[in-house]
Order: C-alpha cells, then sequence, then structure tokens
C-alpha cells in the first residue's frame, strides 16, 4: 500500500516547480505538492498549515533564506525537526554535502541533466518515502 | 797541637774553601740561568702586551663596526656603554645623557621585558628576544635582542651586554605577507565558491531547457516529423556537452587546492574506476605491473586516471581495442603509462594537447579540458607527462609522481 | 747523588767520630771530588758508596747500621728544611704509603735530576703497609731510618721487617706493622 504523501517543495526556479508536478503526473502518483518560491516562505508555510508535510524536497540554492540556513533553522526547531528533508540540488560541491548532512538530512538527490533521469529518480525518492512509516502529525 | 791534627784542620780548610768556591761557582751559574729566565720572561710579556693590545684594538674595532647596536648595561638597567649603531638605532647617547633601558620599552611589551630580563639574569643569557621599543623620536621600532649577563671574578652578575638588530623593516615585510597571504587564501576560497555558484546557475537553465525540449515532445508526440524529432536529439547533445564543459572548467579551477595525507591503492583506484565507467563490450582494459599504493589525494588520482582511460576508450576506433596501464618504480618517482591502439595523434600536436580547450576531435564529445586537468594534477605532485604515438595505430601517455 | 746526602753525611761522622775520621776516610777514598762537597752540588754515588766502606772498616759498625743512623739523622734535616711536607700528613702509614706518588713528586720539583729509588704498595691497612722497595744503590736501611723516625714524628712505633727478594738489596719488601 503506498501512501499518498504531502509534499513541501521549497524552489525559486518556476521550471524546476513545473517539471515537479508534470512527474507526478506523469507518473500517476497522487501526492499533494504544496508549493514554496524560498526558505522564508516555506516558514511561513510551514507556521500556518494545520497539516505538516510528510517530507520536503530542498533545493539549496535560494534566495533570501537558503537551502542550507532553511535546514538548520527546522533541524532547531522542535515542531518540525522530524519531518523528513530530502535534498534537491545541482550543487555536487562536498562542502555542501558535508554541511547538509551534518546538520542532518534524510537524501541528498543530484538534480541530472537529463529529464528522463529526473523523472526516474524522483519516482523513487517518492516510492519509498511512500512505503515508509511517517509520524502523524 | 799535634803535626797531624795541623794538617787535618788544614786539609779540612782547603776543602771548605774549594767548597765554597764551588757552591759560588754554582749559584753564579744559577743565577745566570735565572737572570735569562727573566731576560725571556719579560720578553714573553712584552709580546703577551702588545698582543692583548692589539685584541683590544680588534675588539673595538669589532664593537664600533658591527652593524648591530651593542649596549652593555649594569643590573639596574642603566646603559654604561653603546657603539654608533646603538646611539643612531635609539636616538640616545649616553655621552650627553644617562639612559635606562626601562624609558626604551614599549608600554604593550613592559611584562615580556621585565620577564625577560629576570630570566637574563637567573639563566645568564637569552636568546630572540623580540619586541618594540621606543626611540628618543618616538618612533616604534621592532627589535631583535641576543644578550648575556657579565660576572665579575666572584662569579656576581656586575652587568649585561646585549646585541640588538633592528628588524623593523623585516617585521613589516613579515606582517604583510602574512597579510597578503591571508588575503590571498580567502580569494581563493571565494573564487572556488564562485566557481561553484557559476556552475549551478548556468547547470540550472540547460536543465530547464532540456525539460522544455522533453514536455514539448511529450506533449506533441505525434506531430514532429523525422527531421525535427532529430533536431531535438541535437538540441539534447548540445545540452550535454554543454554541462560537461561546464562540469570540467569547475573541476580544472578547483585542483589547485589539494589534500596529500591519504594513503591511496592505485590498483583499487583503478579497478574500481573500471566498474563505474562505461567501457564497450569492444574495448579490454589490462593492469601489467601491479599500481603502487601512494600519498596523495583521491579524487585527484580518480580525476587523472578516469580521464586518461576516458580519453583511450573515446578515440579508439579498432575492431578490438585495449587500453594497457603500467607502471614502474624509479628512485626519485613513480613512472606510469597508459596505452591504446585508437586513431593516434600526430605528432604536431604532442604540445597543445595538454593546453585547455585543444581538442583534437570536436565531435567526439569532448570538452577539451580533459588532458589540461591531468596535466595540472600531475604539475601538483611534481609530474611530469609526455606522449609516444603512431598516427592511426596507438597512443601511450607516459607521466611520473614525484615520490614524497 | 745530591750534595746535600754528602754534607750531611760528613757533618754527622765529624760530629759522631771527631774530623780525623772525616779526613781520614776522605783520605782512603779515590774521589773526584777530593771530598770538596757543597749540599748545592751533585756528586757520584760511588764516592758514598766508598765514604761508607771506609767509616764501616774503620769504626767496625756495618754499613746497613751506618745507613741506618744517618738516615735518622737525614730525616731531621728533612723536617727542618721541608716542614710543609711533614705537616700536612697526620698518620705515618698514610706519609710512607705516599711515598711514591707525592713525596718523590715535590722533590723531582726541587731536584730535576735526582735519581730515586721506587717504592710500590704491595698491600695496605689502616695498621700495616708493605711495600716493595727497588733501587740500584741498595739503601734500603737508609729507607728503614727514615720509616722509623717517621713512626717516632708522629709519636708512633711501628715493627718494620725487611725481606730481601735481590740478595743484593737491590729489592726488598718492607713489611711494616703499627704498634
Amino acid at each position: 500500500m503506498y501512501k499518498r504523501l504531502n509534499v513541501l517543495l521549497i524552489e525559486d526556479d518556476a521550471i524546476e516547480v513545473m517539471k515537479l508536478n508534470r512527474t507526478i503526473s506523469k507518473l500517476q502518483l497522487n501526492h499533494t505538492i504544496t508549493e514554496a518560491n524560498n526558505g522564508s516562505d516555506a516558514l511561513k508555510v510551514l507556521n500556518e498549515t494545520e497539516e505538516l508535510p510528510d517530507i520536503i524536497l530542498l533545493d539549496l540554492n535560494m534566495p533570501k533564506i537558503n537551502g542550507i540556513e532553511f535546514l538548520s533553522i527546522i533541524k532547531r526547531s522542535e515542531k518540525l525537526k522530524h519531518i523528513p528533508t530530502v535534498i534537491l540540488t545541482t550543487s555536487s560541491h562536498k562542502k555542501d554535502l558535508l554541511e547538509c548532512y551534518k546538520i542532518g538530512v534524510s537524501g541528498y538527490v543530484l538534480k541530472p541533466l537529463k529529464y528522463d533521469d529526473y523523472v526516474l529518480k524522483i519516482e523513487k525518492v517518492l516510492a519509498y518515502w511512500s512505503i515508509n512509516q511517517l509520524i502523524e502529525f | 797541637m799535634s803535626q797531624n791534627q795541623i794538617d787535618i784542620l788544614q786539609r779540612a780548610l782547603h776543602r771548605e774553601k774549594l767548597a765554597r768556591k764551588q757552591a759560588e761557582k754554582i749559584l753564579e751559574s744559577k743565577s745566570l740561568e735565572l737572570f735569562k729566565i727573566s731576560e725571556e720572561l719579560k720578553d714573553v710579556n712584552n709580546k703577551l702586551t702588545s698582543l692583548l693590545d692589539e685584541k683590544t684594538i680588534q675588539l673595538q674595532g669589532v664593537f664600533e663596526n658591527i652593524n648591530d647596536a651593542y649596549i652593555v648595561i649594569d643590573i639596574r638597567g642603566n646603559v654604561v656603554k653603546m657603539n654608533d649603531t646603538a646611539v643612531h638605532l635609539f636616538g640616545y647617547n649616553i655621552k650627553e645623557a644617562p639612559i635606562n633601558v626601562k624609558s626604551l620599552v614599549y608600554k604593550e611589551d613592559y611584562k615580556y621585558a621585565i620577564n625577560s630580563f629576570k630570566k637574563l639574569l637567573s639563566n645568564g643569557s637569552f636568546l630572540n628576544y623580540t619586541a618594540r621599543i621606543f626611540t628618543k623620536k618616538k618612533q616604534i621600532k621592532w627589535v631583535h635582542i641576543n644578550a648575556s649577563v657579565i660576572y665579575n671574578k666572584q662569579k656576581k652578575p656586575i652587568a649585561a651586554q646585549g646585541i640588538i638588530r633592528d628588524i623593523t623593516k623585516a617585521k613589516f615585510s613579515a606582517n604583510l605577507i602574512e597579510k597578503q597571504k591571508k588575503a590571498l587564501e580567502k580569494s581563493n576560497n571565494e573564487l572556488q565558491e564562485y566557481a561553484h555558484i557559476v556552475s549551478h546557475d548556468l547547470k540550472s537553465p540547460l536543465r530547464s531547457i532540456d525539460s522544455l525540449v522533453n514536455w514539448i515532445k511529450e506533449d506533441n508526440k505525434e506531430k514532429f516529423d523525422v527531421d525535427t524529432l532529430k533536431n531535438f536529439k541535437l538540441i539534447e547533445a548540445t545540452l550535454e556537452k554543454m554541462e560537461q564543459l561546464i562540469s570540467d572548467i569547475l573541476d580544472y579551477s578547483s585542483i589547485d587546492s589539494t589534500n596529500r595525507t591519504q594513503q591511496i591503492d592505485l590498483q583499487k583506484l583503478v579497478l574500481d574506476l573500471q566498474k563505474t565507467l562505461f567501457i564497450p563490450t569492444n574495448i579490454s582494459i589490462k593492469i601489467h605491473n601491479k599500481l603502487p599504493t601512494i600519498k596523495g589525494d583521491k579524487t585527484k588520482f580518480q580525476q587523472l586516471f578516469q580521464n586518461l582511460i576516458v580519453n583511450a576508450i573515446k578515440f579508439n576506433d579498432k575492431e578490438k581495442g585495449f587500453i594497457e596501464i603500467d607502471f614502474l618504480e624509479k628512485q626519485r618517482y613513480y613512472q606510469f603509462s597508459v596505452r591504446d591502439n585508437g586513431i593516434g595523434i600526430d605528432e604536431k600536436y604532442h604540445q597543445s594537447i595538454f593546453k585547455i580547450f585543444h581538442s583534437l576531435d570536436a565531435k567526439k564529445g569532448s570538452s577539451g579540458i580533459g588532458l589540461s586537468i591531468v596535466k595540472k594534477i600531475i604539475t601538483l605532485f611534481n609530474g611530469d607527462i609526455w606522449v609516444k604515438s603512431k598516427l592511426g595505430e596507438e597512443t601511450t601517455f607516459f607521466f611520473t609522481l614525484k615520490k614524497q | 747523588m745530591k750534595g746535600i746526602v754528602f754534607t750531611e753525611f760528613l757533618d754527622l761522622v765529624e760530629h759522631k767520630f771527631g774530623l780525623e775520621m772525616v779526613d781520614k776516610i776522605i783520605e782512603q777514598s779515590k774521589l773526584d771530588s777530593q771530598g770538596v762537597y757543597t749540599a748545592i752540588g751533585t756528586y757520584e754515588f760511588s764516592e758514598m758508596l766508598q765514604l761508607l766502606q771506609h767509616l764501616s772498616r774503620n769504626t767496625g759498625i756495618s754499613i746497613d747500621n751506618l745507613l741506618l743512623v744517618y738516615a735518622e739523622h737525614f730525616f731531621s734535616v728533612l723536617k727542618d728544611s721541608y716542614p710543609d711536607l711533614l705537616n700536612i700528613y697526620t698518620d705515618p702509614i698514610e706519609m710512607i704509603a705516599s711515598i711514591e706518588n707525592h713525596i718523590h713528586v715535590e722533590v723531582r720539583k726541587i731536584y730535576p735530576d735526582a735519581e730515586l729509588p721506587t717504592f710500590e704498595i704491595e698491600e695496605r691497612t689502616e695498621q700495616s703497609l708493605i711495600m716493595i722497595y727497588k733501587s740500584s744503590r741498595a739503601m734500603h736501611y737508609f729507607g728503614l731510618g727514615l720509616m722509623n723516625k717517621t713512626f717516632e714524628h708522629f709519636n708512633a712505633s711501628a715493627s718494620i721487617v725487611l725481606e730481601k727478594i735481590k740478595d743484593d738489596g737491590t729489592e726488598v719488601k718492607f713489611i711494616i706493622t703499627k704498634n
């Protein structure tokens, strides 16, 4: 039984947002995507929502509050630190990778160039998290 | 008195007379000997005196002419002697007014100075005292001092002497170098960060274009003709090439910093590479001599071998291709070779292939950075790289890595 | 041989036997020096030997006993001339044991050409000393006399046994036991 996931996507690039939405519909998955354009928007969403997301997909390079800053903030929050957070980024910079795992991430996925490869990766990530026992908020 | 007794007495007297004369003669010769010795002693003494004068003059010369300042102070710190260099350095002259070393010490270094002076008195000397002083003209100067205590015959300290060198300029240069080094490190780090950001910003639009192209294709599946689809393929290939180029430039710009503390088993590293690289079935890879374990940076060595192997694969046009990796241990360095039976390289390009953006065959999906990355890594490890080739038949890349 | 040994010897002969005896033994001997001696000169040992032989013959006293008596006299000469040399010692055994290493060293400083006997220490305890005397002069009784006086000087006494290692007396074992 696959669980229907409530996904928070934090991404400033409009096409990247479209890409995830399109991938979900292409794969005929019924997960819900909540979008936030940057870290501060995402914090607003998390503070206002009644239902916390099951997982967070997080881009690193963003204006205002960048991915790593956002990550540090939620990991310091008693309310939010349990949410599995998967990094979705172009940065293969070792420094970023180490920093993210140090703060605490559930996954680090490199965005591939090719759309087809992207679809495959997203399919696997979502499939993995939808078979996980997640915390009901 | 009998005649016999008289004779005895006369003989005794005669002997006594002779004995006296003998004694006088002996004493005479002894005193002559003594006189000669005393003359010799006088002579030696004169020689010693002139030698002492000579040495005193020499010492005076040294004292006056050394480039460093020289001062003698009593145990209370009052300067009792100073050479011209010292007068010049401090601006004070004891011939004009008395001066105590305490008044020369720069305020912030006072504690250090007092401790050093105590150490001087207890240990008899100190070396490499480095601190600031205040000159008469209120200038701050950095000085380096070696000092020692002068004792009297009863081994009581009576004074101290010090040689003082003005290191203001050297200190300034050292500070400047340190500052510049830090600035350089900072700017290098910033450049690194910048390179990563630029690479990200350049790659993002490429991904978007690829996605958009794919969506257009998906949404219009039946509508496009073969030529259009072919053009789409070309767009995708160009995007790939563009992305590779960006990755390679990032790699190239990241080579400068290196970590050499790891022990790297190159045999294992190359075998692992063979597992991760795509190797066509018509190409075989062989390692002739087991590769060594050397000190270095794993990522760099991976880039090094990967670039050479990938090139060898890319430029192989034979039905049965091979790549042979070999290794020789020399006294001062390791020598490696990667040989292939590919298209070969014309001798006129043997130098230029290692320069950046000098790909010989643009069609092969090569950015022209691979070999310059290889060259840069080898240079980083104080090695060298060169190539031997027969056009159309084979190519061997030789490279060395210096032993640590 | 140092002149002082001759002058002191002849003084002692004059004192004990009179000037006639001095004149007699000089006249009887064949002496290069003609019997003319000064303390600061140096003379052949054979002259001393002749003087001793003639004194022995004239007095009927053995050469050894003559040497013994002379040595006892000579000790007082040394004591008067070099009091410092004696004053540094507190014990006779200690002083005798240091003949070779200290006293003879000092003697050579004053008389570099002095020909001295050797005294090798064979065994030493607090109370006893065994030494081997070696000298071509065979004047071991002279040594014995000096040693007797040494003990006397420190208000002590000792029994000193001489064992000749060589019959001619050029090598003699001194066995000294403090009483």
